[in-house]
């Protein structure tokens, strides 16, 4: 009987100090994150959507189209079409696309770049309507100067040298029609897409004296899926038509 | 009257139709798509058939056809609560096979983020349990709020929240960011008493002591038959613990407890153990804190300013015991031909990966030792003679994780 | 500031602004109904006989008007109050997106649940799984009717509701719901409803049994079935409330006052009540502890009854996936959600008058004091005989000592409704063989045998 009347008691007791310690919680700040008032804190180390980082100094691309990210992902998820330059004999890119409704955001092609190019930003809104929308191109993956130098200095990554030859490119961009229009004739696999065929030269530091809105005007026709995303998109993009351009110029030269 | 009849008859329970449930797939509290078919007497189960296999998917054969280095990055779906186990699993029997030593500071790295894991694992499963019980809309919050804490650094050193990919054949993938180090002791400092205050809430209370006292007794016997490993063995009072009977990495320099309950097995045992050893973690955590070689990160970033980070294995500030990756991490990863096989302890018991390679870029076999699926076998005979209410009792406490059962 | 004050701040705010919508609609319908209305009619001059009667009619409306306009919004409230306080206790906001910091919250809830679809599983008996939620429904409304009375201080606009038997009737009502539990989980055809429904029966009718023993020992007490008068006997102090003994102390309260007080006369006159009452002291203590335990019990039978954690065996979760409710959808599952949150609120408004005092001030002077001050403001109002005059609304309007009283009550209700939500928020789930064993062989024993010590403490105070 006594026992009872303890157990019953002590049980009691039990229950009391539970009730005390979540009611003391009420004195305790909040951890909710208002999560799209404010945006998360988040790591340099975070994995979100993939993109390529021009060099923060001097604004020019990073990749090299040597292909070692395109092999080493698990998915399959990206897609590189380059092609050899005739003047340079280097590879050049034409397009860079990367589906990211495949992309399980292992970072392992971030870890095989030779020239820390593709990188893991902090974004992580994607969403989109369809699933077409989720394959970047070149033009979306590409991230602005400012936008790179943010990522190379929160990842700690070391400032990429300036690529060794600068003196050939403008060079091969003034050098006449002739070599431009042997450009865009060799590029035959991407016949769907044959504009974005026209985007092949790379960065020409005389595409610079263009008038921005000739290259506005050329890429809508290149791909509409682009408009329909979000303008930060459009935004990062802008800064950067040089590549898109290059070859857009020798085109309507000669044309 | 025939001999049964009158058994029958005079039988002290009233003979009722069995009813036949179908517990899961989509019920909401099987942890995921686990399907019990329960043969029921009134409340009572008599008969219990799991069935596994709605979350197959091929993890061995998608080990042999993708490289080793793609494959590190897909081993951590299989326990997804704790991804740097089978991540490490995986990592030693490659080691093995392939003889490489990896160095002390990168063993440590790996012992203070799957100490950091384990303790997460258990959080999980810690309000989990809570909502199996029925304390679902207070309890299950506080553990997830210090597990938010962990995964965020976790996020912080590996870059994601639980597919880490952060634990590498041949060491760890990188160096953690600065300021992490202090972060992670100040957790240690203020994790146990946080841990007092789930105690506070759920060890003593009558309610749950009701629930959980000899419920689902797991006998030492039966577990041993089973295979049954990890937390859920050592609480029917047998000491395997990989970490002490057979210490790998740095465990034998570390001075931790491995917590045996010597009850009955019961549920209750389960949990008192579980949250034992998150104490336990936590020690190890402090323990490696002060011994790991190099310091912390920053210690290290200092010391290293003066050779300008050369990265030379004779380098006294980088190179030997201070170099956390032995192995060249790229697309072309290798591992020498033979075979072998590596156990570590993970949160739900031993988890041991069997390798065979022929020197190429990729297996030519893998075998996964999961703890889930040996444990999810002992769960029939724990759950037969108990009614309905205690199945998500039993279930929840030997803690299992579906895809580790079904890969 | 600390932002754990600010977050309670908030709860405060919201909840002060929710409770005067709720009692001042509630308020407002009643007076536009049962005053306002006949002041008109008199006004606009009907036949004499023609316009008495149907004033008569509207004031007899006036109760089933208050329960109608507050059961929708008190629910509402009630939603909102338990997922805000359960956040404060968990360290987390809440809703705090719809409408200005979540007010809203609720609101959008239940509109969200009448648009849905409402779905009749394959094989589900139709008229029973159509009916299960209106009669799970109706008995809290009609059982609220009594506590009016009690919990309006028995203004004359609810006197018609007073029954002299009020608690019973109350009780009664109050255990209808779970035939409503059973034909819902029958007619869903679905094994888990059934058998939450069916444990749902047998838990009612075990809990039923101290709760009513509990209410039982507080009838004894008083003396009387009848709500109003329950509460009037407790309005002296915190003292005489029933959980405290029903006043049992309070001659040995004044007798330390008076000596304090250094008042020898007065202690003589009590010291010579105690002469006859050797033993009262010690029956006095006694008398306490047995109510406060009758309080305990009155609240675990409570929750109990209500379905709440620790005793929500019924559409226990990691069971049952959701008990008698799984196959509702829309409109009717609404239905069940209100009327769980509306039961809630009905148990402890019992307790708050049964035991707490009902809507009596918990130290004497004050209530007095608020309805004195009050008062005198009134009628400092021009014109307050005219009719139609703004002192006269306002006069008929408020009411000082109804006022005082809703206030009270208010509070402790609220008060334990956030005590349940506290339990919720910490407590697991008892079992349910456990929790008949706790019924049958521990509660109802010990109901049982207070029951009697209360008999004779009673005699010996």
């Amino acid at each position: 009987m006594f026992g009872l009347v303890g157990r019953a008691v002590e049980s009691l007791y039990y229950v009391c100090v539970g009730l005390w310690t979540v009611a003391k919680h009420t004195g305790r700040a909040p951890i909710t994150k208002e999560f799209p008032d404010t945006m998360p804190d988040l790591p340099g180390a975070f994995r979100g959507r993939l993109a390529l980082a021009v060099n923060p100094e001097t604004s020019e691309h990073l990749c090299i189209s040597c292909r070692q990210c395109e092999r080493v992902c698990p998915d399959k998820c990206i897609d590189i079409t380059a092609h050899k330059s005739p003047e340079t004999g280097k590879l050049e890119l034409i397009d860079f696309k990367i589906d990211h409704g495949l992309c399980m955001f292992c970072g392992l092609c971030t870890e095989v770049c030779p020239t820390t190019c593709i990188i893991n930003t902090n974004d992580f809104e994607m969403s989109d309507y369809s699933r077409e929308a989720l394959i970047y191109d070149l033009k979306k993956l590409t991230l602005t100067q400012d936008e790179s130098a943010h990522y190379f200095s929160k990842k700690y990554l070391p400032i990429p040298k300036p690529k060794p030859k600068p003196a050939p490119k403008p060079a091969a961009a003034a050098a006449k029609p002739a070599d431009g229009v042997a450009a865009p004739a060799k590029p035959a696999p991407p016949a769907a897409k044959p504009a974005e065929g026209a985007a092949a030269a790379k960065s020409a530091p005389a595409a610079t004296d263009k008038p921005a809105g000739d290259a506005a005007a050329t890429k809508p026709t290149a791909e509409k899926k682009a408009d329909d995303s979000k303008d930060s998109e459009k935004e990062k993009a802008a800064p950067e038509p040089s590549a898109a351009e290059g070859k857009a110029e020798p085109d309507k030269t000669e044309g | 009257m025939a001999p049964e009849k009158i058994e029958a008859l005079t039988s002290t329970r009233l003979k009722t139709d069995e009813m036949i449930i179908n517990m899961g797939p989509q019920h909401p509290a099987t942890h995921g798509v686990l399907r019990l078919l329960l043969t029921l007497d009134g409340e009572f189960v008599k008969h219990v058939e799991p069935v596994v296999g709605h979350l197959h998917r091929a993890q061995e054969w998608q080990g042999q056809n993708r490289t080793w280095f793609q494959y590190q990055a897909l081993i951590d779906r299989v326990d997804y609560l704790s991804g740097m186990f089978t991540s490490w699993a995986m990592a030693r029997a490659a080691e093995k096979v392939d003889g490489c030593q990896v160095p002390l500071r990168g063993e440590y790295m790996r012992v203070i983020v799957s100490e950091m894991n384990r303790i997460t694992s258990h959080l999980l499963w810690l309000g989990t349990y809570g909502i199996d019980l029925g304390a679902m809309f207070g309890f299950p919050f506080y553990p997830f709020r210090e597990r938010e804490k962990l995964l965020d650094l976790l996020e912080a050193i590996s870059g994601q929240r639980m597919m880490f990919n952060y634990i590498r054949i041949g060491g760890v993938q990188s160096e953690a960011p600065p300021g992490w180090f202090a972060k992670v002791s100040e957790f240690v400092k203020e994790f146990p008493d946080r841990v007092d205050e789930y105690e506070a809430i759920l060890t003593n209370n009558p309610i749950f002591i009701k629930r959980t006292k000899g419920v689902g007794i797991l006998k030492k016997q039966l577990a041993l038959d089973y295979g049954v490993t990890g937390p859920s063995l050592r609480a029917s009072g047998v000491p395997l613990d990989l970490r002490k009977t057979k210490p790998y990495s740095v465990y034998d320099r570390l001075k931790f407890e491995v917590p045996i309950h010597e009850g009955d097995g019961d549920t209750f045992d389960r949990y008192v153990l579980r949250v034992k050893e998150m104490r336990e973690s936590n020690e190890i955590l402090r323990q490696c804190l002060e011994q790991i070689p190099g310091g912390t990160a920053d210690e290290l970033r200092e010391r290293r300013k003066a050779c300008n980070s050369c990265g030379k294995a004779d380098c006294s500030n980088c190179g030997g015991d201070l170099m956390i990756m032995a192995k060249k991490q790229n697309a072309g990863l290798r591992i020498k031909a033979g075979e072998g096989f590596d156990a570590i302890e993970s949160p739900r018991g031993i988890l041991g990966c069997y390798i065979i390679s022929t020197g190429g870029d990729t297996a030519y076999r893998f075998k996964w030792r999961n703890p889930s699926f040996c444990n999810l076998a002992a769960l029939p005979d724990l759950l037969i003679d108990h009614p309905i209410a205690d199945i998500m009792a039993i279930f929840g406490s030997i803690d299992v994780i579906l895809p580790d059962v079904d890969r | 500031m600390n932002p754990a004050v600010f977050e309670i701040g908030k709860f405060a705010r919201l909840t002060v602004i929710w409770l005067s919508i709720i009692f001042g609609a509630v308020w407002a319908a009643c007076w536009a109904v049962g005053v306002f209305a006949p002041a008109l009619i008199n006004a606009s001059g009907m036949p004499t006989e023609t316009a008495s009667l149907a004033s008569e009619v509207l004031r007899a409306l006036v109760p089933v008007v208050a329960v109608a306009v507050f059961i929708p919004i008190n629910a509402m409230f009630m939603v909102l109050c338990e997922r805000r306080a359960l956040a404060l206790f968990t360290v987390r906001k809440g809703p705090n997106r719809v409408g200005p910091d979540g007010l809203l919250q609720t609101a959008a809830d239940a509109v969200k649940l009448l648009f849905k679809e409402d779905i009749t599983p394959h094989g589900a008996d139709a008229v029973m799984f159509t009916a299960a939620p209106i009669i799970f429904f109706a008995p809290s409304i009609i059982g609220v009717l009594p506590l009016l009375a009690a919990a309006s201080g028995n203004h004359e606009l609810f006197r018609s509701v007073n029954l002299p038997t009020g608690i019973f009737y109350v009780l009664a009502i109050a255990s209808i719901p779970v035939v409503g539990i059973v034909m819902g989980g029958w007619a869903s055809n679905n094994k888990y409803s059934l058998v939450g429904a069916l444990r749902s029966a047998a838990q009612a009718i075990s809990y039923e049994i101290p709760l009513v023993l509990s209410i039982v020992a507080v009838c004894l007490m008083a003396g009387t079935l009848d709500v109003v008068k329950i509460a009037d006997q407790q309005k002296d102090s915190l003292l005489s409330w029933n959980i405290f003994g029903g006043g049992a102390l309070l001659p040995y309260v004044n007798l330390v006052v008076a000596g304090l007080q250094g008042n020898n006369e007065q202690v003589q006159a009590i010291m010579q009540h105690f002469q006859a009452q050797p033993l009262g002291p010690f029956a006095a203590v006694l008398m306490v502890v047995c109510c406060i335990i009758f309080f305990g019990i009155y609240i675990t039978g409570a929750c109990a009854e209500v379905n709440r954690i620790p005793f929500d065996l019924p559409e226990a979760e990691s069971e049952l996936v959701s008990g008698y409710n799984t196959e509702y959808s829309g409109i009717k599952f609404a239905i069940f959600f209100l009327a769980e949150f509306t039961n809630l609120f009905v148990v402890c408004s019992i307790a708050s008058i049964m035991f707490l005092g009902g809507g009596h001030a918990p130290l004497p002077g004050l209530e007095q004091g608020f309805t004195e001050m009050l008062g005198g403001i009134l009628k400092q109002l021009p014109g307050s005989k005219e009719i139609f005059s703004p002192g006269w609304l306002i006069n008929s309007l408020v009411n000082p000592s109804t006022v005082s009283q809703a206030f009270w009550i208010i509070l402790k209700t609220y008060s334990l409704v956030i005590f349940a939500i506290l339990i919720r928020a910490t407590l697991p789930r008892f079992r349910i063989d456990q929790l008949m064993a706790f019924g049958w062989k521990r509660l109802i024993p010990l109901s049982l045998i207070l029951l009697i010590a209360l008999t004779y403490l009673r005699e010996l105070v």
